[in-house]
């Protein structure tokens, strides 16, 4: 560990010189010296994901974008980054224990992760205190990046996602009469229900009723029941896409044809795979959308098709923008230092990724425009 | 609405009933609750996605590989959690329990790493048939259901009264020695039990994953922990007691969704289990606990 | 030399041995009576949220808070423990696993109160309250060399075996009291200790009342190292994680489950591959445990050989590695 120090010592010591003396080249001699020797910033920048465990489909999409995004970041050399990835499976406490052996052993200048609002909201402070940049790319629920200076995110917010869906959906249809739907003992579905609430207040719509659910339960016919029979316009449907998926299924068969807004948490592929038919009318906001007419997207695609076989979702894509995004700061810090990393992460505006146009606001939350998708005919496509 | 509400409640009970049957089976003989047997139920339920959906099987074979597959745990369950617990010297009650309490964790991640965490659905063409009376649709699965529950416990009731094996059975619950004493095979009598009570179990899994067409591992411990509180609420050991508790919970559970607040769902069972347990320990329709 | 040994990850995993340790020892007094109670992540939770939600809408201190925690938990833990008693073991366990839903449960849905699934963030961290207190009275971590977050998990650790090495020796002296030959009395024979004239409705209240107040400690603790919890940390999971501690490290003696619980914590952390199957091989234990040393891997008898060992060696040496346990 002592050696580990030291190395890392000298080698802050040793670049941050290079650095100094890259300036100092630029003012005397002109700056094609000062690009080939010192401009290269190397860091190592923490990743902590939900590797193990129930919800380990999350943490390999979050790696395998981050791989993909590396390989293109340090084959361009502006930046060499080195990631450390550690495994929290899903839990708070083994996410806290990564994030010190992170901060501590491994010494990043940065961390990408964790997957979890939850154990965001136990390695945030964590993170804060000790001055290291810590950056979300699935932490979705209200108050993340409030935690710290240090705090960031580049994953769309349900604060974002849902209102944008509702108003859509509500345009659309003419919707005025709602029910609400949600998984009562989930962190994820309890926020997104949070949030569905106070944008249905604010769009001015009746609540009809408000039905809940739990985990590992498999009927829904009793509140669906309850439902059908105050006829509402549209249900809004805080959901994992595994519950939702059954929720639609029965609520189809039961005669219930209305459509269905869902959060982040229902946008997935695997909702047609699971209700098939039954899918078509849910309505969800994404940052992500990969029939995208856009050239960088369908280069992510067919790269990410082509390494792992399947086609990136939301994850992949957030987590391989947000290694784009820590290789622009590092590179506008110009030093593998924490501190000139919050800063320069701060400063990032109007970033072109494959999500489309970011910046962080002064909060180091996200601003973006959401795309709207509706399932039709078995497929996503874009909802106007 | 009601009408509707009311099917939804007898469809869920009558499940629950099923369950709660190969508990009381179990019980009624061992003296033993069997916290696998959740997780066996799930795993019935998996073997049906896996014959229908994955081999394209008909409908038929999925229940006959379900019932082959948890009986085949059953005799699993038996031989290496329970037998060797029950000739010791010294080991407490709780020993079987805490042992079952295992099986049933063992199982569940074990499915997560076999089957995936996600959802699974139940595709068959069976659970498609349904029929308007006036604006209600009925399923017929959820008819089926309710009349394999009915069958079910009429079979077994009848098995356990009527029958010798049912005798030897009962005699094996009274008291193992004297039973053994009187000729009673009580190890075969035991391991059958438990292999009848698992394939109960599994068959109660099909019928789930037709009616909701949603099988995950979470959900055997989530009707496991039902079929406890209904075990207690009808009675420990009561084969009647346990189809009457499994209605009331499936209709309570719907009702209170209906007219009070959805979130208090779950509680009810486990409310009711504190409740019996303190007040009436032999249960709704039980006479008398033994030890 | 001292600031770089102090590495806040080790410091980390041991303050969740500690805690893990507490919540064996709860599982033990009350297996000590021959009760087997599944409400102890239930009791972890009336504890923990207790301690949160006082220090967080009341600006108590966080001792106070802990204090509160382990109170109710324990009047829980009287409450459910009078009429509980008449029930006999097996059924005992049920009640107890019922009673730990329903507050699970009433924590998901109690919204106003407790932000339900969302669970309660912020609450104030021990470490970092302390850090912030000594820093008010001028003391500076830096003086003895250390970084800020040195101090804060250092000082959680120091606290936390402080806490649990008192709250074993207490236990260790119980069992040698009338109280704990009570207890061992009850656990052997019932009928037999009760015509002996003990009074068993007493004594068992007590060890239950006893182990739901160290259950509810332990999850006071647990909220203010964490500074985050929800509903989620105290489910049935919880309550066999518990278990698992006493079974696997024995409930015949007390070092059983605090063997149990040091083991097992440190197990995942150190074989990180392992932790993805953890859940199976915790499974595969309670099984074969049961079947094959269901009095847990550290009973009288090793004990006698451990003692027998260190006083030959302390003989030789003179001094006493009794801390090897």
């Amino acid at each position: 560990m002592k050696k580990q120090l030291k190395k890392f010592a000298q080698f802050t010591a040793l670049s941050s010189l290079l650095v100094l003396s890259a300036c100092g080249g630029n003012q005397a001699a002109g700056d094609e010296d000062g690009e080939s020797s010192g401009g290269v910033v190397k860091a190592d920048i923490g990743v902590i994901s939900y590797i193990s465990g129930p919800g380990a489909a999350y943490g390999e999409a979050i790696t395998n974008g981050l791989k993909l995004a590396l390989e293109e970041i340090n084959g361009k050399g502006e930046v060499k980054i080195n990631l450390v990835v550690e495994d929290s499976a899903g839990k708070q406490d083994q996410a806290l224990t990564a994030a010190q052996k992170l901060m501590n052993s491994e010494n990043v200048t940065g961390i990408i992760g964790p997957t979890l609002s939850t154990e965001m909201n136990v390695v945030g402070p964590e993170a804060d205190l000790n001055g290291v940049p810590i950056m979300g790319t699935s932490t979705t629920a209200e108050g993340i990046p409030q935690i710290g200076d240090y705090v960031f995110r580049n994953s769309l917010p349900e604060a974002l996602a849902i209102p944008a869906a509702i108003d859509k959906a509500i345009k659309k249809y003419d919707a005025k009469k709602v029910a609400i739907l949600y998984g009562n003992d989930d962190v994820f579905t309890k926020s997104g229900y949070d949030t569905m609430k106070k944008a249905a207040e604010e769009k001015g719509l009746e609540i009809l009723t408000t039905e809940t659910f739990q985990k590992g339960q498999s009927d829904y016919n009793a509140q669906l029941t309850k439902i059908k029979g105050l006829k509402p316009d549209l249900i809004l449907a805080s959901a994992l896409y595994n519950e939702g998926a059954v929720i639609m299924d029965q609520a189809r068969k039961m005669g219930i044809d209305v459509p269905f807004v869902g959060g982040n948490g229902f946008n997935s592929p695997e909702v047609i795979n699971i209700a098939g038919d039954a899918a078509n009318g849910l309505i969800v906001a994404t940052p992500w959308y990969g029939e995208k007419e856009d050239d960088k997207v369908k280069e992510f695609v067919s790269k990410y098709e082509k390494e792992y076989g399947k086609k990136p979702d939301q994850f992949a894509a957030q987590a391989y923008d947000a290694l784009y995004i820590m290789a622009e700061a590092l590179k506008n810090a110009g030093e593998a230092d924490r501190d000139a990393l919050r800063d320069a992460l701060a400063e990032v505006k109007g970033f072109n990724g494959i999500l489309g146009e970011f910046s962080f606001d002064e909060e180091g939350d996200v601003v973006m425009d959401p795309t709207v998708l509706i399932i039709e005919g078995g497929a996503f496509k874009e909802f106007n | 609405m009601l009408i509707e509400q009311l099917i939804n409640g007898i469809t869920l009970g009558s499940i629950y009933a099923i369950v709660a049957l190969g508990f009381t089976l179990v019980f009624g003989v061992l003296g033993i609750i069997n916290m696998a047997h959740g997780e066996i139920f799930m795993f019935g339920a998996f073997i049906g996605v896996v014959v229908t959906s994955t081999f394209k099987g008909p409908l038929w074979l999925a229940f006959l590989a379900a019932v082959a597959v948890t009986a085949a745990m059953g005799y699993l369950l038996e031989r290496f959690a329970l037998r060797p617990l029950r000739n010791k010297q010294g080991v407490s009650h709780l020993a079987p329990l805490i042992s079952t309490i295992g099986v049933s964790i063992l199982l569940e991640n074990l499915s997560h790493h076999i089957f995936g965490p996600g959802n699974h659905p139940f595709r068959a063409s069976f659970a498609e048939i349904s029929f308007q009376i006036g604006s209600i649709t009925v399923y017929l699965v959820q008819i089926v259901i309710f009349v394999i529950s009915v069958l079910l416990m009429y079979a077994l009731s009848f098995w356990l009264g009527k029958t010798k094996a049912g005798k030897a059975l009962r005699a094996t619950a009274e008291n193992l020695e004297t039973a053994s004493l009187l000729g009673v095979d009580v190890k075969r009598t035991i391991t059958m039990t438990v292999i009848i009570a698992s394939a109960m179990g599994g068959i109660a899994g099909i019928l789930v994953g037709m009616a909701f067409n949603s099988v995950t591992p979470q959900m055997g411990l989530s009707i496991g922990l039902k079929g406890l509180a209904i075990i207690i609420l009808g009675g420990m050991g009561n084969v009647k007691g346990a189809m009457a508790g499994g209605l009331i919970l499936g209709l309570a559970e719907t009702f209170v969704v209906v007219y009070g607040d959805s979130g208090y769902k779950d509680a009810i069972a486990f409310a009711a289990i504190i409740i019996i347990l303190l007040i009436r320990p032999q249960g709704l329709f039980g006479q008398k606990i033994s030890a | 030399m001292l600031a770089e040994l102090i590495n806040p990850y080790y410091l980390q995993v041991a303050s969740f041995i500690l805690i893990n340790i507490i919540l064996g020892v709860s599982i033990y007094i009350t297996l000590s009576t021959g009760q087997l109670s599944l409400a102890n992540a239930g009791f972890m939770g009336i504890g923990a949220y207790t301690s949160a939600l006082l220090t967080l809408n009341f600006d108590l201190p966080i001792i106070v808070g802990i204090m509160a925690g382990t109170l109710l938990a324990g009047v829980f833990g009287i409450l459910i423990g009078i009429p509980t008693l008449r029930l006999q073991g097996v059924y005992l366990a049920i009640v107890t696993l019922g009673f730990g839903e329903v507050i699970r449960v009433i924590f998901v849905n109690w919204e106003s109160m407790t932000k339900g699934a969302v669970g309660l963030s912020g609450i104030p961290h021990m470490g970092r309250e302390l850090l912030n207190t000594v820093k008010d009275l001028g003391f500076d971590p830096k003086v003895l060399g250390l970084q800020n977050n040195q101090f804060v998990f250092l000082a959680i650790f120091l606290i936390l075996l402080a806490v649990t090495v008192s709250i074993i020796a207490f236990f260790r002296r119980q069992n040698r009291s009338r109280v704990g030959r009570a207890f061992a009395a009850i656990k052997l024979d019932e009928k037999a200790a009760e015509s002996m004239g003990i009074n068993i409705t007493y004594y068992k209240v007590l060890a239950f009342a006893q182990g739901a107040m160290v259950a509810g400690f332990a999850g006071a603790l647990f909220a203010h190292v964490l500074a985050y919890i929800s509903p989620a940390d105290f489910a049935y999971h919880r309550a066999v994680e518990i278990l698992i501690f006493a079974v696997f490290g024995g409930s015949e003696v007390i070092w059983g489950p605090v063997f149990g619980a040091l083991f097992l914590t440190v197990m995942p952390e150190v074989l990180r591959f392992i932790s993805e199957y953890r859940y199976m091989i915790y499974g595969l234990i309670i099984i074969i445990m049961m079947a094959v040393r269901p009095q847990g891997l550290i009973d009288v008898n090793i004990l006698n050989w451990v003692k027998l060992k260190t006083s030959k060696r302390r003989q030789k040496h003179g001094t006493s590695s009794q801390k090897s346990m």
